[in-house]
Formats: C-alpha cells, structure tokens, sequence
C-alpha cells in the first residue's frame, strides 16, 4: 500500500513539475545574451589574437624579422578590416567619424603599398626601399 | 525500494518522450513555456532514474536473487564492494547507468544554461531527451530490463565473474562510460546548431569544456583498462586489439581528431562541415562502443541472433541519428563553407589537417579490423578475424607520424612556413633526434621500430623543451619577471596552449612505454623450492630469483574462493634483496572455469618483473600439501619502460586539467577586450 502511495506520489510530483510551465504560462527566456560577442566582434577578437599569436612566436624566437613583418602586415590589414567592419555593423553607418577616417586612411596606405618582392612586407607608398629587409623598391617598380 | 526504482523507470519513459517533443517545438515555435517544461522535463527524467539505479543497488545489497540481473552478477559471498558496483558489472546495469549519466550531464548543461545561451536550449534539450528516451526504451523492450525477475528464486547467484573483482574493472568502466556521455553535450549543441542556425564557432566555445572533459575521461579510462589488462589477464600485455578495447579506442581518435580541427575553425573559420561530421562520428561511435561492449556482437554471430531485439534497436537508432544528422548538414551546406582557404601545405594549418586525416585514417582501419569477422562471415560464411598483426602493421606507421606531428605542429608557422622558419626551428630537434638515434644504435639498440619511436621522441620532446623554454625566456625579457615566476605566468595566462603542450608530453612518454615492448624478454623455469635462476633485463640488471615454495590456502567459501596457490618467490636486484613477491592461481567456487593467475610485479622506473605461476608440476599433489608437490612452472617477465605508460597518461591528465581550468577565460577575456581597444591602434602604426 505505501508502495503504491510512493510511486503515485513520485508520478504526480513529476507531472506537476513539467506541466506548471505550460499550464501557468511560465515562459523561460530564449533570447540571445546581450554580453555576447557579436559576429563582428568575435572576428576582431579572432585576429587581434592571430596578431597577438605572431608577436608572441617573434619574441619567442620562433619567427625570424621577415617572416615576422610579412605575417604582421597581413594580420594587421586583416584585424583592421574586422575593426572596420565592427565599427560599422555598431555605429549603424558612421557616428565615430574620426576614427572611421583613421581606418580608412590606414588601409588606403596598405592597399595601395609597394609590397617588398624579397620578403612581401607591404610599405607606404613612395618607399625607395624596404622598411623591413632593406630592399630597393624603386627598382622593382622599375623593373 | 526496487519496486519503486522499477515503477520509475516505467515512468520516465513517457516524461522523456514530453520532453522531447516540447524541446522541438519550443525550438521551432519560440515559445518558452514549451522549453521550460522541456527543461524541467530533463531534471525529472534524472531524478527518476536515480531512484531506478538506487532501485537496483538495493537489489544488489538485498541480495535479491528473483531478479535475472543480480542472480546472474552477484552473490550472497560476493563482497560488498563489489555488490555497491555491480550497476555497471553487467550489460544491464550499464545501460541503466548509461541513462543516468546522460542525465546527470543534461541536468548540468541545462543548469548552467538557465540565463545564458538561451538559443540553444531548446533544442538542446530535445536531443538530450531524445537519446534519453532512446536508452529507456532500450532498457525497457529490448530484453535487457534490469528489473526483470527470474521465475523462480534462486537460492543463491552466479557470482561475479573473477576477472572482473579488480579494482581497475571498478572504476574502468564508469571512467569510459563518463567520456561517452558527457560527449553527448557537444553533439547536443552540434545539433540545436543545426537547427537553429547559429553557425558560427559558438558551439564549438560553449561545449570545449565539455569536449576535454569527454576527452579526459575517454583516455583516463582507456589507460585504465590497459592497467587492468596488464594486472589481471596475466600474460604481461596491455592492449590486444580485441574488439571491445577497439570499441573504446574508436571514439578516442574521433575526438582527439575534433579537438584539434576545431582550433582551425575557430582560429581561420574553416572546416565547418568537417567538425560537424567529426561530432557526430564521434557521438554515434559512443553509441556503437557500448553497443559493441554490451552485446556480444562480436564475439559471434551466434550471440549476436540472441540479442536480436538490442541489436535492432541500436542500429536503428544510429541508423535515424547518422541520415539526420546528414539531412540536417546538407540543408545548411550553404551556410558552412568555409571562411578562408589553406595556403600552403607547409603550414600550421596543413599539420592540423595532416592531423585529423591520420587519425580517421587509424580509426577506420581499427573499424575494419573489428567488423572483419562480422564482414567476412556475412561473405563466405567463415569467421576470420584478424590479429594484432594486422592493427599494428597499419596503426605503428600513423602512430610515428603523428607523434612527429605532435613536434612539428606548434612550431610551423600558420598561414605559410618559409624555408628560413623550418631551419630555424628544426635544425637543433632534428639533431637531438638523430643523435639520440645514433647514441642509442652505439648502446646496441637494434629493435628497428623501438628506435624510431624514440629518436622521434627525442625529437619532439625537444621542441616542447624548448617551447617552454622560449616563451618562459621571452615573458622574463619583457615583463621583467623571474624565470620561475614567468614560467608560473606563461602556463597561466594561455592554459590552452600550455596544457596542450604538456597533454602532448603524455603522448611522448607513452609512446617510448609502447617501444620498451620491443625490449620485452620472457623466460620460463622448472622450479623446485629453494633454485635460484637468474634473468638479465634489457637495461642490465641481473634478477637473482630464488624459488621459495608453494602454500595452498583452502577457501572455506570466502570471497568464493575454492582454493589458492600461492608461489613465493624472493628477489634479488643486482645482488640487493628486494623482498619477496608472489604469484598465485586461484579456483573460484562459482564460475565452472579455468583457474585464475595472479601476477607478482616488481616495478623499478625503467622496467617491470613479472612473474607468472604458469603450471604447478603436481596440482592434485600440492591441494594435498603434499611436501614433494611443490614443483611450479615460474615464467619471468622483463618488461622495459612500462610505467612510463602510466606516468605519461598521469601527464595527459595534468594537461587536460590545466587546459580544463576554469576562471581564466573570463580574465583573458576581459584582458581581451581591453587590449582590443588600444593594440588596432598600434598594429596600424607600424
């Protein structure tokens, strides 16, 4: 007999507890977290850490000075497209102008710079010679 | 109490049912009521089954013999430890246990998931409540009902199989089954992934911790295992290739497959679809592990017709969950291409994928080998299985490349690696190998396979060294730090990588263990009481055995024991004593088999002695204790490098632990974003 008392108890305290949402409205959240990264961060957060990985592999010997600066100048124009595109999908189209022309000015300079032919290290335009390995570019433009 | 466990196992089944149609149609319709009832479904479902295993303990300890599952695992002499693990000692019990686990993990996730991820959980918890559901029909319709009762009361049970009174059979089984189960969380979140289209790496961060848990468990348990093997089958082998060791090592490789990929797709987004895939083998993999484990399959197809009902039952359920998940995969095939593309094969990139190719690679033929009989049956009719040699011939190779992997990979350049990254990080460890081959080759090394894996060793374990050594060197430039306190800083501030590093270390020192097998001698001694016979191991040492005699305990029933034959031996170690050690063959009462041996090992850091009570010359005259009876087959073992198996899977652990570690992402994080807001500004500068 207490037998039967136990499990019916068991059995209603169960049902009880499942069906209470549904018959007394109780709604759980299913929102997304507002402190959550968005798309656009978590990209930026993706490459300032491939960026910081690179820093990290040439102070620790593993990179030497070429293929350290040819990686960075790539990762910094990739981080700064991301930076770019955060800014924009959060400023909804331009409130940080300043900084919006900061970027641009800066990625204008990389787009448009004399990539080294010896060690790919993109340089400001203008450049007679490589920042990074010393290289003449005027001759390569040249050339 | 039993009655109870049983009643609520009846009742879980529709109350997981509920919870997963109302976890599906909460996800698809958004409304959060269906998903709190869902949730709350998960936490009842766990409840209940802990009062079926609670259920099934009392059976055990009541010794409740009307039961089929605790006549057929326990008896009244069994003692009582091993009645409180008899849940898991037999198929039964497992499934049961199984259940609850899954449970245990789901109440956990939904849990620490009430405020948070809360796009994910509904249909979170239709998939867990689904393979919930899955377990208890099992447990309940397919013949397997641990609650099932005999027609009649037995005046006693069968006992426990001996083999398995071990210690290491005590806790080997829940440690795998843990690995097993919490890897259905990351499947959980593959899934509601899917469904719900947030395809991004989120997944991925949101169950890493519950992927190396899995992980930790899966290779902890498997190590054990091999310690049990080692210990109680007593012929001085760990691992023999045999299907339900295969069964567990299957979802190993998957998984550590996974963890690697998933590092490229979080680093590069790419290898979305791949990781997906890689998920959900390794899920049904689990499934088929404790299938194979738990139903004989293998061993016959005779075993097999029995156990028709599971049997069915389980591939269909892998069956639905395999075309789901690919239903489900190619649906949303637009959405996971791939964000970048890989450079250049000499890229860290490339070694990662060199990685997971190697590792399914071993995995499907450690696949093959093991359905072979099962294959070739099908096919002609005759049961052929292949041996270890055939797992070694295909696994040794992929096993020496990927520990060469394990020393390439962290120091390759991502992206691409030019040709002055490769001398600058190669030069020295390629030397230390070679040397360390040559050194060893001059010593008088001349096992071929042993030599490679160690100068391969060599190789990778200085690399690590020097990785530690680098980054400690490079923190105490900049930061102005001691050596000991940047070393403390340079694990703690990317307990990933480092953890990782020393997880790989584990690897090494396991893989030198496996090559000291090369080394391995066996001999065998006619002894009578008072010989002495000497053994020369591998690393020089001369073992002075002196045969002392043989006792014979008569069990009056204890601990089932019929009878014990106890051979001491002392030891000499190069002329030092090292006490004595015993080998034993023991008859139980209550299984009609072979008597058992029990080994003596004396373990040193180098290598294990292991001594085998092979025959006894006269048994009928030693029972008798007859004084010219004592003459035993004494076979000696050396062993080479054998503990060096256990300390390194002790590294593995310390590793994934330090990776595991909570608390610091929320700093990093919060570094993170501090750093983010000023280093773009310094980048762009230069």
């Amino acid at each position: 007999m207490t037998l039967y008392a136990g499990v019916a108890l068991v059995a209603a305290a169960v049902v009880l507890f499942i069906l209470q949402p549904v018959v007394k409205g109780i709604h759980a959240s299913l929102d997304r977290d507002d402190d959550e990264l968005t798309e656009t961060e978590a990209r930026k957060r993706v490459a300032l850490l491939a960026l910081r990985d690179v820093e990290y592999d040439f102070l620790a010997g593993k990179l030497d000075e070429q293929d350290y600066r040819s990686l960075k100048s790539e990762l910094t124009a990739e981080a700064l497209a991301a930076l770019e595109a955060d800014e924009a999908s959060k400023s909804g189209g331009g409130s940080d102008e300043a900084l919006e022309a900061e970027i641009a000015r800066l990625r204008a300079g990389l787009k448009s710079g004399t990539p080294c032919p010896a060690c790919a290290y993109t340089n400001a335009d203008g450049s007679r010679f490589c920042s990074a390995c010393g290289h003449a570019l005027a001759a390569a433009v040249a050339g | 109490m039993t009655i109870l466990g049983e009643f609520a196992l009846w009742i879980s089944l529709p109350v997981a049912a509920w919870g997963m149609v109302l976890g599906y149609a909460g996800g698809r319709t958004l409304r959060g009521d269906l998903v709190l009832s869902a949730e709350r479904s998960i936490y009842a479902v766990f409840g209940l089954l802990v009062i079926a295993c609670l259920g099934v303990g009392a059976a055990f300890l009541g010794d409740r013999f009307e039961y089929w599952y605790i006549a057929n695992y326990s008896n009244t002499n069994l003692e009582l430890f091993y009645k409180v693990t008899g849940l898991w000692a037999g198929q039964r019990g497992s499934l049961l246990f199984w259940a609850v686990l899954v449970a245990l993990f789901g109440v956990i996730t939904v849990f620490t998931n009430r405020t948070k991820n809360r796009e994910f959980m509904p249909y979170v918890a239709g998939v867990l409540q689904t393979i919930m559901l899955f377990f208890i029909v099992v447990l309940l319709f397919a013949d397997v009902n641990p609650f099932e009762r005999l027609e009649f009361t037995p005046a006693d049970g069968r006992g426990l199989n001996p083999q398995l009174q071990n210690y290491w059979m005590t806790i080997h089984p829940p440690t795998l089954y843990l690995g097993f189960t919490a890897f259905t969380i990351p499947f959980a979140f593959a899934v509601a992934a899917l469904l719900n289209g947030r395809l991004d790496a989120r997944w991925i961060q949101l169950t890493r911790r519950w992927i190396l848990t899995s992980w930790l468990f899966l290779s902890v348990g498997i190590v054990f295992g091999m310690r049990w093997a080692y210990e109680e089958l007593g012929w001085g082998g760990y691992w023999f290739w045999d299907p339900v060791e295969n069964a567990s090592l299957l979802p190993w490789l998957t998984a550590t497959a996974f963890l690697h990929s998933i590092q490229i797709q979080e680093n590069r987004g790419m290898l979305k679809v791949w990781n997906m895939s890689l998920v959900l083998l390794t899920f049904l993999l689990t499934i088929f592990a404790t299938f194979l484990t738990r139903s004989g399959l293998i061993e016959s197809v005779h075993s097999f017709a029995q156990e028709l009902k599971i049997a069915y039952i389980f591939l269909s359920f892998m069956g639905a969950v395999l075309a789901a998940s690919v239903v489900l995969i190619l649906y949303r095939l637009p959405e996971l291409r791939s964000e970048n593309q890989i450079e250049s094969f000499f890229s860290r990139e490339s070694a990662f994928l060199f990685n997971n190719l190697l590792l399914l690679g071993a995995a499907f033929s450690v696949m093959w080998g093991t359905m072979f009989p099962l294959i070739s049956e099908g096919f002609t009719g005759q049961e052929i299985s292949v041996g270890p040699p055939f797992f070694e011939k295909v696994n040794f190779p992929i096993g020496l490349v990927l520990l060469a992997l394990v020393g390439i990979g962290p120091v390759i350049a991502w992206r691409r690696a030019t040709k002055r990254n490769l001398q600058k990080n190669f030069t020295i460890p390629v030397t230390v190998g070679a040397v360390t081959a040559i050194a060893l080759f001059a010593m008088g090394a001349r096992h071929e396979l042993a030599l490679v894996t160690w100068s391969i060793s060599a190789f990778v374990l200085t690399i690590i060294a020097t990785e530690f050594w680098k980054g400690t060197r490079a923190r105490a430039r900049i930061e102005g730090e001691g050596y000991l306190l940047a070393f403390f800083h340079l694990i703690t501030r990317n307990r990933r990588r480092w953890g990782g590093y020393t997880v790989h270390v584990g690897f090494v020192l396991m893989c030198i263990g496996f090559a000291g097998a090369g080394y391995n001698t066996d001999s065998r001694f006619n002894v009578e009481p008072g010989d002495v016979v000497e053994v020369q191991s591998p690393f020089g040492h001369m073992y002075e055995l002196t045969y002392e005699g043989l006792s014979m305990s008569i069990g009056r029933g204890e601990r089932n024991l019929l009878w014990q034959a106890i051979a001491t031996v002392s030891v000499r170690r190069d002329g030092e004593p090292q006490g004595v050690l015993t080998t034993e063959k023991r008859q139980y009462t209550n299984r009609d088999t072979q008597p058992m041996t029990e080994v003596g090992i004396r373990s040193i850091i180098q290598e294990d002695l292991y001594l085998i009570l092979s025959a006894m010359n006269d048994s009928g005259g030693a029972l008798r204790n007859d004084p010219g009876a004592q003459g035993i087959d004494l076979q000696v073992l050396i062993k080479p490098l054998v503990n060096w198996i256990w300390i390194g899977c002790l590294f593995i652990a310390i590793g994934t632990v330090i990776a595991l570690w909570p608390s610091v992402d929320r700093t990093r994080m919060a570094r993170e974003k501090a750093v983010g807001s000023t280093e773009p500004a310094a980048a762009g500068a230069d």
